[in-house]
């Protein structure tokens, strides 16, 4: 069944480049996720086998709870950025539409699949087409970073390509519960593994390999940046621990602890100094991933909890923070500098408010709740660690502040916004709504959370169910 | 005979390594990349090969025979989508150039505001 989603966003990608019709890629999108919050309904993982092949032979795609929440975030977070883009691309629109789809199928493609090969194939569709998308704008900064962007990522690429050669060449197998299965824990799969780490951790931008980041968000369009932050990340840390499971080490903690401390300390204090402010929410992305590294490598039940739910509210926050500030710079002239951007509007404001609050973590709001989650599990297996990332969230607070302070509350040069169309709002007001719903109801986000947990932890499930033929 | 490749394999990763890296032209740096990956793409033929092996095509003759002696053919499918999706990257990467050059006026990293690395 769920092969069929991918079919129906290649026919809409493809036709809008003919038809020139915006509603199709859009209305693929917003189907796919409806699909898919549908089929997360249902109870076990749902197969799919490619040409009726069975698991270790043919090309298998196995969607647990995990895959399922990442793929209903990606599609969901998707849909609303295609609705709110109607209004914020005013020229070769369904360009942009064929490839914003092309990046979601490449997305929901690397969520969903049982094959390392696959993965990798839907991974470089979903770089291919983010690559594109930076330089959409053809100006200095987007074509600056969009090379950038270009070959660390296509490095990060190859080096996946590398990993998957030795690890076939050693198990002889590529998919992946089959190579768990096989792999007993010899130094010879440690280099096939970093390889895999580098590689996904270069997309992650988890800190020695973040640079390309700010410079790909500041040349991109503030929706396609909403992307970047929220959700291509999380395919990234996905991948990350489908690898781990694969080697079966979950437990290998000190690795993604000691990376996730460094890269939200490197982050925060990179973000503190910025002075644009696409450039700023980008670095507070990569400090707010150094949160969810840090709480799946400590690696109890409450870290990985906390990390995923913290994957999800960081991803709705993140999405918020770009569609508000995409309005903002669309209506005050294309400025970026947080010397010379401010503007008045009470709706924007406050849903800006509530996005940078929900990163920090303050009561009320959803970050909250996946935040006390990560404190709490990291003074259980280090009080300083705890500390470290309390202090850090102490440094987020004070750089939201200078960004929503020299924003909206500025006086000099204010530039009054009135009549944001309701197809912005829309997006804007749904993300809102959800940080402040998932705030005060923290259950309902545990809801989705919690089997993704499991589904995670019960590996042998996994590998049973998908060996065992569906 | 398979030895010699593999060191023809990491001698050409290194190489793409470099010059992706330390080369400041955007186009030998994009040359760079081709040749890390081709290096790749060689390493996954050398794989799945086996010295004296007939290629991985079934026929009536060698039907009793095919599994003992064949290559393997899996490598030779993944490098086919490999090389797909280089081509498409190098193309990417070359027309992005191309818009480089004509904003800024030279291929240079260095010279180009910013960017480094």
């Amino acid at each position: 069944m769920i092969g069929y989603i991918i079919l129906i966003l290649i026919v809409a990608t493809f036709l809008s480049l003919i038809v020139r019709r915006d509603i199709l890629p859009i209305g693929a999108i917003i189907i796919s996720f409806l699909f898919l919050v549908f089929l997360a309904a249902g109870s076990g993982i749902v197969l799919f086998e490619f040409g009726g092949w069975e698991a270790p032979f043919g090309i298998v795609w196995a969607a647990d709870k995990l895959s399922m929440m990442i793929a209903m975030l990606v599609t969901g977070i998707a849909s609303l950025v295609a609705v709110y883009s109607l209004r914020y691309i005013k020229e070769r629109r369904h360009r942009y539409y064929s490839l914003l789809s092309l990046m979601t199928i490449g997305m929901l493609g690397v969520s969903l699949t049982g094959d390392i090969f696959n993965l990798y194939v839907f991974f470089e569709i979903f770089s291919i087409s983010s690559y594109a998308l930076v330089a959409f704008f053809l100006d200095d900064y987007a074509i600056e970073g969009a090379f950038k962007y270009l070959v660390a990522g296509s490095f990060a690429t190859t080096m996946l390509l590398l990993g998957i050669a030795l690890l076939y060449g050693s198990a002889g197998t590529l998919n992946m519960a089959d190579l768990s299965s096989q792999i007993l824990q010899t130094p010879m799969f440690l280099v096939p593994l970093a390889l895999l780490i580098t590689g996904f951790g270069l997309k992650v931008a988890m800190v020695p390999f973040h640079f390309w980041k700010p410079d790909a968000i500041e040349g991109t369009p503030s929706p396609i940046g909403a992307i970047f932050t929220a959700v291509s990340t999380s395919i990234g840390i996905y991948c990350i621990l489908r690898v781990l499971f694969i080697f079966s080490l979950i437990e290998l903690n000190t690795l993604l602890i000691v990376f996730g401390v460094v890269t939200m300390v490197v982050g925060a204090v990179m973000a503190f100094m910025q002075d644009n402010i696409k450039r700023l929410l980008a670095y507070s992305s990569i400090s707010q991933i150094g949160y969810i590294l840090l709480a799946l490598g400590l690696g109890t039940y409450l870290g990985i909890s906390g990390g995923l739910y913290q994957l999800l509210n960081n991803a709705i926050a993140n999405a918020l923070l770009f569609l508000s500030i995409g309005v903002v710079i669309l209506y005050s002239g294309g400025r970026e500098r947080l010397s010379n951007l401010s503007v008045k509007n009470n709706i924007l404001m406050f849903c800006f408010g509530i996005g940078a609050l929900s990163i920090i973590g303050i009561p009320p709001l959803a970050g909250f709740a996946s935040k006390y989650m990560i404190y709490l599990a990291a003074w259980e297996v280090s009080p300083p660690i705890a500390a470290i990332s309390i202090i850090v969230a102490a440094f987020t607070l004070a750089y939201y502040l200078k960004a929503f302070s020299c924003v909206f509350l500025n006086p000099r040069g204010r530039t009054e916004i009135k009549g944001i169309p309701l197809i912005m709002l829309i997006p804007i007001i749904i993300l809102a709504a959800l940080c402040i719903i998932l705030g005060i109801l923290p259950h309902l986000g545990l809801y989705v959370v919690e089997p993704a947990v499991q589904a995670l932890t019960n590996s042998s499930g996994y590998v049973a169910a998908v060996l065992g033929g569906g | 005979m398979i030895a010699e490749t593999y060191i023809t394999i990491v001698a050409l990763i290194v190489l793409g390594i470099y010059c992706l890296v330390w080369k400041s032209n955007l186009v030998k740096k994009i040359i760079g990349l081709g040749i890390f990956a081709k290096a790749v793409h060689l390493l996954l033929i050398t794989i799945g090969f086996r010295p004296g092996g007939i290629p991985p095509i079934v026929t009536p003759q060698n039907l009793q025979t095919f599994a003992s002696l064949s290559v393997d053919p899996l490598p030779q499918a993944l490098v086919l989508t490999s090389i797909v999706i280089d081509l498409s990257i190098t193309a990417l990467a070359l027309s992005i150039a191309i818009l480089a050059y004509r904003h800024f006026r030279t291929l240079n990293t260095k010279n180009i505001r910013r960017m480094r690395g």
